[in-house]
């Protein structure tokens, strides 16, 4: 199913008719370079914005938008490289010093305070007198000017989360920016409320020669949406075209990059060869063996407690020995998944079935005991105890394996830990010692080691070698690998493509809490992945 | 989060490792400075607004307290007496503070709990001992009743514990007023024309057993009920399934769902076990050391439980000493009440003594907080190095 993001061609932007550019661009960025540690975020990004047009700038988690555009907002100081607005260079100390140049953003997470009016939000920050009775009145004048529509004696509580957006873009336009960003901003949106977005930003650009620069990496809106399109991979631009110029194809790929550059990283770090991915492939590849199927998602639906759409229809099938890497950008609904696969949400309907047999989702520890073992992602927050020892955090959901009926037995728990900390290597003084103590990596063993013991029929592993030294990272993936030989059926859930490419036997994409499409390892070439991340079905 | 912010985080994490087998010997040292300085200060205090607020001289104001409460066989077998109670509630409260609940009413608990407890003492029949075990497990039933109310609003409306049993507080305390008050209910049944409103007094059969006589060292049998149940307590909690989920609870409710631990279940038998315990020692109290209900009849000692369990943290075997140092003070306090020193100045010296002994844990607390946002930042500075300024400013 596609989802036009605007109707009628009327609403589209005809790059030929776009308005003349005036000589000088809006902003211009030469050559911004911003180091962290050993990672570069962005390296020598050129990206010119004309007033007067709304600039796409497309990317997948990570490829360096958002840091250059804090660095924009000075809300980080770049390594090197120079801002210039409407011809003249300036320094952006701080986000103050940017809305004093006509620099505003908004941002993918609101920053309006629920228990204030809409009015009392869109003034706040503002030194000097205070006039609710003007304030209100210029709430309601933008509104009318623009079609954001806002009752501005409303408290934000009240408000839906579309209405919230507006009255952050209300708050943004009353500064009377020459340059409004917004971050991923349809990602908490419904479909009419993306498209009355647009058309209020057609308006901004349009009637009154602002420019506007949309963070994004929905293919459709993009192409919808904007005049010209700047794409980042990995800190740099790799390409910038006329969006009338363009189509979701070579978008997709110049996102996602080139294949043979991926493979090549892969093999550098001794995660694949190519006779082995094939002769995998080969394994796994026949859909006919329904019986194997391990995990089935049938129909997942979650609703967030503000009534977004978390997981919206997802289905999906993890068979017995395969790894199933699910790629996708961030905040697609994954953390929603792993969360329904550990216990801690309930459905709204849909259900989940393991070995086949239906589990009664969100009651606590019905996961674990129908033998489903996570990683999660955030391994402090539903994965470990900080606060209690290692070999208690061994056996948190499988008390059974050290105790009677109603004591731990001591002896049995720290023999258990020694076998766990041996077999799985993890670097601690003792097993008494608390989690709080060992590394990230050896905390992600702990988890690894625990979730393994306890001979699991599934295994979800979420972003497993996020933040990880090169040789953890080959720890984890040679024993979610081992698992998968071992007859566990693997859910892999990552952002990162290389990872997902290099592992699995199936590849699934997930895009808006739903999964656009399943495929062999063989047939998963980078640029039906890339339209698939980008919310276009297979 | 970038991956400079996880390699930071990781080296963090070996750091403290190494510094955590360390330096035992100096946390013991750091606490005893700590302990000695907090304590010197508050008798410090003390000693000013003796004397700015009396004639008494600090010295006998602290001899008196001494005296009341340590020096004689006899004051020490009330400081006992004194710390029975504190020390059951204070065990209940240790329990829901390691499922991660604060149960602010134990005060009301135990008010309720000696409520019902006299209503089977005075009515119950059949042989002493019998009536005795029922007059407690009364009084246990009725705490865990009232702290009951509190679980129900918790987990079907999701209201706020603290709040909730705060309040019941005031209830409970209006409970025994109409209780006492009312003819066809608890109310004396004296022939004295003026009726007070008190309970009648319970049998003296029904009275536990007291160990030595006067003028000499002697104790309520009840100590050895608390004795018991906190070796019964401690062991639960360290060796038990139940404790280890409960611990689990407590520091981590997301993961202790995910391991199969149901936090409505889990966590409302723990305010209830909390509640049982205040009303097991309003049980103790009325069988002990009261042997009828009044209005006042708790004299604060649900809070003193709170509080011991506040400085105790999460551990059953230090509310032990704790609560020795409250029956002390109580103890003390009421002895020095009899010299003439007025008794606003008796509890302003005891809340002293209690901040004295509530400040270093939280001190030591506030102090590693900052240590470790410190660490942080430094992490943070080390993996994103000041920039150089180039360029924008031409």
């Amino acid at each position: 199913m596609t989802t036009p993001i605007v109707d009628g061609a009327s609403d589209r932007p005809g790059t030929g008719e776009a308005r003349p550019a005036s000589p000088v661009p809006a902003v211009e960025l030469r050559g911004i370079t911003k180091r962290f540690g050993s990672v570069v975020a962005c390296d020598r990004v050129d990206l010119t914005v004309e007033r007067g047009e709304i600039h796409g700038l497309l990317g997948q988690n990570g490829a360096g938008k958002s840091t250059l555009m804090k660095i924009l907002l000075g809300l980080i100081t770049p390594d090197a490289g120079q801002i210039v607005i409407n011809g003249h260079p300036v320094v952006v100390k701080d986000p103050l010093a940017a809305a004093a140049i006509g620099v505003a953003m908004v941002h993918q997470h609101f920053s309006v305070i629920p228990a204030l009016t809409v009015w009392e939000n869109v003034t706040l920050g503002e030194t000097g007198r205070l006039d609710p009775r003007r304030a209100a009145r210029e709430v309601e004048e933008i509104g009318a000017r623009y079609g954001l529509d806002v009752d501005p004696q409303a408290r934000v509580a009240d408000l839906t989360t579309g209405q919230r957006q507006r009255v952050e873009i209300v708050k943004c336009l009353r500064r009377n920016p020459d340059i409004l960003i917004l971050d991923e901003p349809t990602s908490v949106l419904t479909l009419a409320e993306s498209q009355d977005l647009f058309r209020v930003l057609r308006r901004v650009v349009q009637d009154e020669g602002r420019a506007v620069v949309l963070i994004s990496h929905k293919l459709d809106e993009i192409l919808h949406a904007t005049d010209r399109v700047t794409i980042m991979r990995n800190g740099a631009v790799v390409s910038r075209v006329t969006t009338g110029e363009t189509d979701a194809r070579s978008l997709a790929r110049e996102m996602v990059g080139r294949e043979v550059s991926l493979r090549t990283q892969a093999a550098a770090l001794g995660l694949i060869s190519e006779a082995e991915s094939a002769a995998r492939v080969g394994a796994a590849g026949d859909p006919g063996e329904r019986a194997d199927v391990v995990l089935r998602v049938v129909d997942a639906h979650v609703r967030g407690p503000d009534g977004r759409r978390l997981l919206d229809g997802l289905s999906l099938d993890v068979r017995r020995g395969e790894i199933l890497g699910l790629a996708g950008v961030e905040g697609n609904g994954q953390a929603t998944l792993g969360q329904l696969l550990s216990s801690l949400v309930e459905l709204e309907a849909g259900h989940v079935e393991v070995a086949g047999r239906r589990v009664a989702c969100g009651r606590p520890g019905a996961m674990a005991r129908a033998g489903v073992a996570v990683i999660p992602e955030d391994r402090h927050d539903s994965g470990c105890v900080l606060d209690m020892s290692v070999a208690e955090n061994l056996v948190l959901d499988h008390l059974d394996a050290v105790s009677s009926r109603v004591l731990v037995n001591p002896r049995r728990m720290r023999e258990h830990a020694a076998a766990l900390i041996e077999r799985f290597e993890i670097k601690t003084p003792s097993p008494d010692v608390p989690m709080r103590s060992l590394s990230g990596g050896n905390q992600q063993r702990v988890l690894l080691a625990r979730e393994l013991s306890r001979s699991p029929r599934v295994l979800v592993a979420l972003q497993p070698t996020h933040g990880l030294d090169v040789g953890a990272i080959e720890y984890m993936t040679n024993q979610i690998r081992a698992a998968a030989e071992r007859g566990v059926g693997v859910l892999l859930v990552s952002t990162e493509l290389e990872e997902v490419l290099a592992l699995s036997h199936r590849v699934a994409v997930i895009h808006g809490g739903r999964i656009m499409g399943v495929l062999p390892r063989a047939e998963a070439d980078l640029e039906r992945i890339g339209m698939m991340m980008g919310g276009r079905p297979l | 989060m970038s991956a400079a912010d996880r390699v930071g985080s990781e080296r963090l994490g070996t750091a403290s490792a190494a510094a955590a087998v360390g330096d035992r010997a100096r946390r013991i040292a750091v606490n005893v400075a700590l302990y000695t300085l907090a304590f010197a200060t508050a008798l410090a205090l003390s000693a000013l607004l003796v004397v700015v607020a009396t004639d008494a001289s600090p010295g006998t104001v602290f001899s008196a307290m001494y005296e009341g409460s340590l020096k004689t066989g006899a004051a020490r077998g009330l400081t006992l007496d004194e710390a029975t109670p504190v020390l059951i509630v204070g065990l209940g409260a240790v329990i829901a503070s390691r499922a991660g609940i604060i149960n602010i009413g134990p005060e009301g608990q135990l008010l309720i709990g000696a409520t019902t407890a006299t209503a089977v003492a005075l009515h119950a029949e059949g042989p002493a001992w019998l009536v005795i075990g029922l007059t407690l497990v009364a009084g246990a039933a009725g705490g865990a009743l009232w702290a009951g109310i509190a679980a129900l609003l918790r987990f079907t409306r999701g209201v706020d514990v603290v709040i909730s049993t705060l309040l019941l507080n005031f209830i409970a305390a209006e409970v025994v007023s109409y209780a006492v008050g009312r003819p066809w209910l608890l109310q004396e049944t004296t022939s004295n024309l003026q009726k007070l409103p008190q309970s009648d007094r319970i049998p003296e059969e029904l009275q536990l057993p007291r160990l030595g006589s006067f003028p000499g060292f002697n104790v309520s049998s009840a100590v050895f009920i608390a004795a018991a149940l906190v070796v019964v307590v401690a062991f639960m909690m360290a060796r038990s399934r139940w404790g280890f989920r409960l611990k689990m609870l407590g520091y981590n409710p997301t993961a202790a769902r995910k391991a199969g631990v149901s936090v409505a279940l889990m966590g409302g038998g723990a305010l209830l076990l909390s509640g049982a315990f205040a009303g097991l020692s309003g049980g103790v109290m009325l069988t002990g050391t009261v042997f009828r209900l009044q209005p006042g009849f708790s004299q604060g000692i649900g809070f003193n439980g709170l509080l011991a369990a506040l400085i105790a943290r999460r551990n059953p075997i230090a509310v032990v000493p704790v609560a020795f140092f409250f029956g002390a003070l109580r103890a003390g306090g009421g002895f020095l009440a009899s010299t003439g020193v007025p008794r606003f100045l008796v509890d302003i010296v005891q809340a002293l003594l209690v901040l004295a002994a509530l400040f270093p844990p939280l001190f030591l607390d506030l102090a590693r907080r900052r240590r470790e946002l410190r660490n942080a930042r430094a992490a943070a500075r080390r993996t994103a190095p000041v920039p150089e300024t180039v360029g924008a400013a031409a």
